[in-house]
């Protein structure tokens, strides 16, 4: 199985499971509009039939904070409180559905109806839940290891209060360059599970490591690829959220729909980094199920 | 003192009107220090010889003398100064100054005659103002000599003056002369000393000086100074001497530290040196351009910058403590090596420092009793010119999608305080309340010289320090001085336009305590009816075509007072015909109604349309429409959403 083979059939059956992004997709967008709607009607009765609005149309003035003055500790406060309370429930949300989408790709052929989408999903969220987080730690030990203590050393060694030179960012370089591992192996487990419907989260993560030694180099190669690809993409969205500035009714109406559209096609992408996993374990044992 | 020994009488001349630096004296020179000293950076100390002197220019014998002793802050933690906010770190943070003898030009010994005063709060334990008791007066035109030897221990924390590590920043590091002070100088009733301790938030006073300073020290130490560098030898065994002069300043500071890298440039005349770290150095060429920017600003707007060199230091992550501060030809910036270049904190820092080479270094106030007269009016100086050259207006910040200008930066500061209205703003620097000492001397006092400039308008504004400058430079000005500039420029290019004088701004902004805030409290409009109703007993009623004639409308726009401060305001109002008129009122009475006749109606109103009133607390209410414009929110609230999608798609592995 070559790499573009790989890569190629995971995008063709990942783009057949649209729907299944778009119920995501809708979730997260009425999750993250709980969060986002009162800030709009904050910001509405703040400023009230004032003019002053006008002073946001070239980005953010931050004398409109003093204008506002102590209501805008509230904003901030409540904005954090909302962000974390809404990030939390999207990464339960995203743990949920993960299950659903791995059972997915681990069919050898046929769809999934959103309806055994969600029992897929619902079925498998706890042991999905325990990988997850554990793979979310071992990467948080792996940058404390990789990052964090050389940085350490640095500072201990120079004695000053701040990493400083270049040296630091070979450390970055190293740690970026690892990274694929720890999402294939997430990944390779979250599909043993759903192949094998087995709960048990060590032996999946075994099993992980035993198909990513089996055919390293082509594994690393396509994570990487769809990582690097990923990052482009979130890169991409962000530098565009951040500069575009649409002033006029009908153009924060587009940059809505363009802004969410985008989001579909990064969910796409990283149900794809799934995808071409499966894939890749998949091809290597010859057959969809082990 | 009338006998001076014949080798300072030699020596006199060469320091009062000797010419190294500049053509001719800026100053009277009322004063002068020549200093012999060493540099022990292990103990942290400076020692040597000074020869002071003083000459006084009163009608009257003067019998007494007083000197700062500013090192003596940091002798114990209940000094004045160190009261609960200062502390040494170990027992060899203490920081003093020691005098182990001194004797006058004629040879007699005063070391019996010190004691130290507490003037401003009577604290024994604060021994930052010496007081020296003559053996006889010195006679109007005399000069009193003073020959001391001292000790100047530097403390650790830097608090302006300090050690940390092998960095040294020397200032406040001498026994210094107070100002005497004539009857009528600065308002003030009879000639005396104005000699205050050192506070935890005021600055200096100081006449303008020459200083011959001589500083011996290991040789692997990189220094500057306010000085001119006269020159520097190597006096072998792995020691220097380094030699300045400097003419015309108020304080003499230097520096010494093995990691300094120094550049140079050069600005018109001016010889400008920078000592930065290693960490730092990225930021040199946009320091540079940062001091220039202001060297031409306040050249082209206030007076000459007389001196032809200038220093200035980016104090490394262990030296913060002595960043941001200024000695006139010397200051320093901070934060070079920090700070992302598209934030513009280190050049707005040296930008202010800078500038206070003309405020309190030309025009050289009292920052004890008025720091308003020169961090208000510096810290208005560095805004215009932060926001004159970075970034369209937007000095401090500015990216596509965030921004703040430097004048908006300071004028928050001042509107968002809580404390705002607690206190007038011509109160001597220890006397804030609540700690209210920066947001009022810096913060409220810009905010109203913007407010100022508003009113009289820029080009008056700029004409107001030209003449500011050519009263006073290089004496002693007071808030009454600079009101009197004021009053006289207004006078001459406006005539009676804002009244006899402009006290009434001044009462309010700096006498008062009031905040100044005008609302749009909403505009009405109503058609004009047919007449209806009962007249005598007889009913009159219009009919169906009297009302299809109905095509007027009176409509009211209502403004409102809700503030103290009164300042002349303007309207500007727009109606559905899309026309605009500008309505002027004098803000004086609480409220003031608007009213229009005719088919066209107001839709919009804008009170002050040019943002010419910084002092107006809230600039949301001061405009009013029906149909406000809502889609910044709703972008804002887009954005929100996507940046929290976005986080935990990134988030969820
Ligand atoms: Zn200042």
């Amino acid at each position: 199985m070559s790499f573009f083979k790989t890569l190629k059939n995971g995008a063709t059956v990942t783009a057949s499971s649209y729907k299944l992004i778009l119920v995501i997709w809708i979730s997260m967008l009425v999750l993250t509009l709980a969060a986002g709607y009162p800030l709009k009607a904050f910001m509405n009765s703040i400023f009230g039939k004032s003019m002053i609005t006008e002073r946001l149309n070239d980005g953010f003035d931050i004398a409109l904070a003093g204008e506002i003055g102590k209501p805008f500790g509230a904003l901030v406060t409540s904005v954090t409180a909302g962000t974390v309370l809404v990030g939390t429930a999207g990464f339960i949300l995203m743990v949920f559905f993960a299950g659903g989408l791995f059972r997915r790709f681990t069919l050898a052929e046929g769809r999934l109806k959103v309806s055994e989408f969600l029992k897929a999903s619902a079925t498998s969220f706890m042991p999905f839940l325990w990988i997850t987080l554990l793979m979310m730690l071992i990467i948080a030990g792996y940058t404390l290891l990789v990052i964090g203590v050389p940085a350490l050393v640095m500072v201990l060694v120079s004695g000053s209060k701040m990493p400083s030179g270049n040296g630091i960012y070979i450390f970055y370089v190293i740690w970026a360059l690892g990274m694929p591992l720890w999402l294939f192996v997430a990944d390779a487990s979250r599909r043993w599970m759903a192949a094998t419907g087995s709960r048990q989260v060590f032996r999946a993560i075994g099993a992980a490591f035993r198909a990513l030694r089996e055919r390293f180099w082509l594994n690393y190669g396509i994570v990487f690829a769809v990582v690097v690809l990923n990052l482009l993409l979130v890169l991409a969205i962000l530098w565009f959220a951040a500069f575009a500035t649409p002033d006029k009714g009908i153009m924060v109406f587009l940059f809505f729909i363009a802004t969410q559209a985008l989001v579909v096609v990064r969910l796409m992408m990283k149900a794809w980094r799934y995808a071409v996993v499966c894939e890749a374990v998949q091809q290597q044992r010859g057959e969809a199920i082990p | 003192m009338r006998k001076i020994p014949w080798v300072i009488m030699c020596l006199l001349p060469f320091i009062a009107s000797g010419q190294i630096v500049i053509d001719k004296p800026l100053s009277p020179r009322l004063t002068g220090y020549d200093m012999n000293v060493t540099l022990d950076p292990d103990a942290h100390t400076v020692s040597g010889q000074m020869t002071a002197w003083w000459v006084n220019h009163s009608s009257m014998p003067v019998g007494e003398a007083m000197m700062h002793m500013y090192l003596n802050a940091f002798c114990s933690n209940k000094t004045t100064f160190a009261k609960g906010r200062w502390s040494a770190a170990g027992d060899d943070g203490w920081g003093w100054v020691k005098i182990n003898s001194i004797f006058d030009g004629s040879g007699n010994d005063l070391i019996d005659s010190m004691g130290f005063v507490s003037p401003d709060d009577g604290n024994e334990h604060d021994k930052t103002v010496l007081r020296l008791a003559l053996p006889s007066p010195v006679a109007p035109g005399d000069t009193l000599v003073l020959v001391i030897d001292f000790t100047s221990k530097l403390p650790s924390p830097i608090q302006r003056t300090g050690y940390e590590g092998d960095f040294h920043f020397v200032a406040q590091w001498f026994p210094k002369f107070g100002v005497y002070e004539t009857a009528g100088m600065r308002q003030r009733e009879a000639d005396g000393w104005n000699c205050h301790q050192f506070h935890p938030n005021s600055e200096f006073y100081a006449n303008h000086s020459v200083y011959n300073v001589s500083v011996t020290l290991p040789s692997e130490y990189v220094t500057g100074s306010g000085g001119m560098l006269i020159e520097e030898t190597d006096l072998g065994e792995g020691m220097k001497r380094v030699i300045w002069r400097a003419e015309d300043i108020v304080d003499f500071a230097w520096t010494a530290w093995p990691g300094y890298k120094v550049l140079t440039d050069r600005w018109k005349g001016v010889d400008i040196t920078f000592l930065t770290s290693e960490p730092a150095l990225k930021k040199a060429d946009s320091q540079f351009q940062a001091v220039k920017y202001a060297l031409e600003y306040l050249e082209e707007r206030v007076g000459p910058y007389p001196w032809p060199h200038l220093t200035f230091v980016d104090p490394p992550m262990s030296g913060t403590g002595a960043g941001g501060m200024e000695y006139t030809t010397l200051f320093t910036s901070m934060g070079g090596g920090m700070v992302p270049s598209f934030m513009k904190m280190p050049e707005m820092v040296t930008i202010h420092e800078f500038g206070h080479a003309y405020f309190m270094g030309i025009l050289a106030s009292n920052e004890f009793e008025e720091p308003w007269l020169d961090e208000g009016i510096n810290s208005y100086w560095e805004q215009r010119i932060v926001d004159h050259y970075y970034g369209k207006g937007y000095g401090l910040l500015k990216l596509p999608f965030i921004r703040l200008s430097d004048t908006d930066q300071g004028r928050m500061t001042y509107i968002t305080s809580p404390s705002r209205g607690i206190a007038t703003n011509d109160l001597p620097s220890w006397m804030y309340p609540h700690g209210t000492y920066s947001m009022m001397s810096y913060s409220k006092a810009a905010t109203w010289l913007h407010t100022l400039k508003g009113i009289i308008g820029t080009e008056t504004m700029d004409n107001v320090f030209r003449e500011y400058y050519r009263r006073w430079a290089f004496r002693h000005p007071s808030g009454k001085d600079f009101i009197a500039v004021v009053n006289d420029v207004v006078r001459s290019e406006h005539g009676d336009r804002f009244g006899e004088d402009m006290n009434w701004f001044f009462d309010q902004v700096l006498y008062g305590s009031g905040i100044c805030d005008y609302r749009v409290s909403g505009i009405t409009s109503n058609k004009i009816r047919s007449y209806s109703g009962v007249v005598d007993g007889d009913s009159v009623t219009y009919t169906r075509s009297d009302r299809r004639s109905d095509t007027l409308y009176i409509s009211r726009v209502s403004i409102e007072r809700l503030g103290d401060v009164k300042l002349p305001v303007e309207i500007l109002i727009g109606f559905d015909n899309g026309e605009e008129v500008l309505e002027q009122w004098d803000g004086k009475e609480l409220y003031r109604d608007f009213e229009y006749t005719g088919a066209r109606k107001p839709v919009w109103a804008k009170i002050d349309p040019d943002n010419r009133i910084d002092m107006d607390v809230n600039r949301i209410n001061n405009s009013w429409t029906y149909e406000p414009d809502r889609t910044a929110a709703r972008r804002m609230m887009n954005k929100f959403i996507l940046l929290m999608q976005m986080m935990i798609s990134i988030f969820t592995i």
